[in-house]
């Protein structure tokens, strides 16, 4: 039977600081990973500046890229964000087969979206599979962005784990990685604020590692099979250069992004009202991606609510408040972000808007609009 | 000896006659005082009508003043007061249909005004005038703010973001899994499966 639950739990003002953070990740048992601990609790160290144990720890991160792709597995993928307006916990049932296709189905009651599970392939090694965000791609970043440090042994899931840590250029840890000693699979991950507390965590657990000739549809249970014809209509991963290249026909491709985030991927799609552009940024912790469409918004949007950030109008999504859409000079921007709220802040006021609408500007637009309905031959 | 006192001035003015008018003159016969009063008033009383002949003009104003102010004057009709309320006059009535003449029915003649007055006077027109204008151009400001405001009427088709898609690419480009979407119906810009 597969587990599927979605908790969406109010937790007003509820930031859990690195030390509740850590009790409850309590796999971490290694005594290196203690000693980590303790750094993190402390809220302000160092950086690492071990050379061969930073080297140790990108080797780790790739391998585990590597492992979320080659390996067949299946689990629970629980995660958990942290924000100043709540939390919300998402449970996932995971089935993947070495180089071939991943089956995730996510159930919240009540929505249509998540009772059908989505499937997705990597039979090229060209889409950025991984398991808790660890990707080849996103491991780059990670390195140019973080100091990497391996910090010990510990435990998750009741399997051994290597820790590998990611500390911020002030000295603050930003992330903690619990990598599966015997196959590299990430089993959990911690992303910490620059303040120490846990805004994110992805924990994998009932692990198991089925046959690698398993197809998912059969590993999987019948309510989560699906068609590879409900992939998305996706291209492949456009290089960076063609990705800026689309600047000269009309689409905002900034190659950075407020916080650190750098333009690492983007793809295309064809939808009913014209072209769809994906563009993901991130620094290797924090993810972002921005889609954009010409067009322009309806007056309302169910399943969103109007707000404001940086003085900007903005749809965001309920309940997780991790999509935001508007339109812009004649382009709908919709972000969907795993970020802190400041960096998602900062990217929403760096992409275009629309101004405010002055007094006579609103004027002269409704009286324009009266005369063309008045106007019989119009 | 009494002299004539106020039946003096009466003489003067020719307003006595027969015994009063022989005592009179028989008393001026024997009176010198009262002889030269009497003089002195038919002086004065023909001084005075020299002047009233002298100032034709003022009379002429004077006599239509007191006309205006007497009854029957002219009064603008009130719309409101153009129906027949029994027991009530309207005011535009002939002066010999004023009240004191009992409780009558006028008839429908009587409640128009007369052909040389004007319906509505200039200042109240003038009001209602600047009213109308106002209340125009109130109603269609009002109309263009309300009907200005959606933004722009930028061209391109109205987009519903299909969220649904986007966190599943969203959760395929970074390693993650996606979060439900908002709970709204399947959208139909989504692209073709």
């Amino acid at each position: 039977m597969v587990l599927v639950a979605v908790l969406v739990v109010a937790v007003p003002g509820l930031l859990v600081s690195a030390c509740g953070g850590q009790s409850g990740s309590g796999a971490a048992g290694g005594g290196d990973a203690v000693t980590a601990v303790g750094r993190a609790a402390s809220g302000r160290a160092a950086p690492p500046s071990r050379r061969p144990e930073a080297i140790r720890a990108v080797r780790l991160l790739s391998q585990a890229a590597q492992a979320a792709i080659v390996t067949s597995y299946q689990g629970q993928e629980v995660v958990t964000r942290w924000s100043e307006s709540g939390g919300s916990v998402l449970v996932s049932s995971i089935w993947h087969v070495s180089g071939g296709q991943t089956v995730t189905k996510t159930m919240d009651a009540g929505a249509s979206f998540s009772s059908q599970p989505y499937l997705s392939s990597d039979s090229d090694s060209q889409s950025p599979e991984g398991v808790l965000g660890v990707t080849a791609p996103l491991v780059q970043l990670l390195e140019s962005h973080y100091v990497v440090s391996y910090a010990g042994t510990g435990s998750a899931d009741n399997r051994t784990a290597q820790v590998v840590e990611a500390w911020r250029g002030d000295g603050s840890i930003a992330a903690r990685f619990w990598l599966d000693d015997a196959t590299r699979l990430p089993l959990e991950r911690v992303v910490f604020d620059k303040a120490s507390h846990v805004i994110g965590q992805d924990v994998f657990i009932d692990v198991s590692f089925a046959n690698p000739g398993a197809s998912p549809q059969q590993t999987a249970p019948a309510t989560a099979r699906v068609s590879a014809g409900q992939q998305g209509p996706w291209t492949d991963p456009l290089p960076r250069h063609e990705l800026l290249a689309l600047r000269a026909r009309g689409w905002q491709v900034p190659s950075e992004l407020p916080g650190g985030l750098s333009l690492f991927t983007g793809a295309s799609t064809q939808a009913g009202t014209g072209t769809v552009l994906d563009l993901g940024y991130s620094d290797g912790l924090s993810m972002v991606s921005v889609f954009e469409q010409h067009g322009k918004l309806p007056a309302t949007l169910p399943g969103w609510r109007k707000t404001k950030i940086n003085g900007h109008v903005v749809f965001v999504s309920d309940p997780d408040q991790r999509s935001l859409t508007w339109s812009g000079r004649g382009t709908v921007y919709t972000v969907v972000a795993d970020a802190p709220a400041q960096t998602v802040d900062a990217v929403v006021g760096a992409l275009p808007h629309d101004g405010p609408t002055g007094f006579w500007k609103r004027m002269s637009r409704g009286i324009n609009r009266l005369a063309s309905w008045a106007n019989p031959f119009h | 000896m009494s002299h004539l006192g106020d039946r003096l001035s009466a003489l003067v003015d020719g307003e006595l006659d027969g015994a009063e008018l022989d005592r009179a003159h028989a008393h001026l016969a024997g009176c010198e005082p009262c002889r030269a009063e009497a003089a002195e008033l038919r002086a004065l009383k023909q001084k005075l009508r020299g002047l009233v002949d002298g100032a034709p003009a003022e009379a002429a104003m004077t006599r239509r003043l007191i006309a205006m102010t007497g009854p029957g004057g002219p009064m603008p009709p009130r719309r409101r007061l153009l129906r027949v309320v029994p027991g009530r006059r309207p005011t535009a009535a002939p002066a010999s249909s004023r009240p004191g003449s009992g409780p009558t029915l006028n008839p429908p003649t009587a409640l128009k005004p007369p052909k040389t007055l004007k319906p509505w006077p200039s200042g109240r027109r003038r009001r209602y005038l600047v009213l109308g204008t106002v209340s125009l151009v109130v109603g269609l400001g009002t109309a263009a703010f309300t009907v200005g405001g959606g933004g722009d009427a930028a061209p391109g088709p109205r987009i519903t973001p299909p969220v649904e898609m986007y966190s599943v690419e969203h959760a395929i480009t970074t390693g993650e899994v996606p979060f439900p979407a908002p709970s709204a119906g399947p959208s139909s810009d989504a692209p073709p499966p």
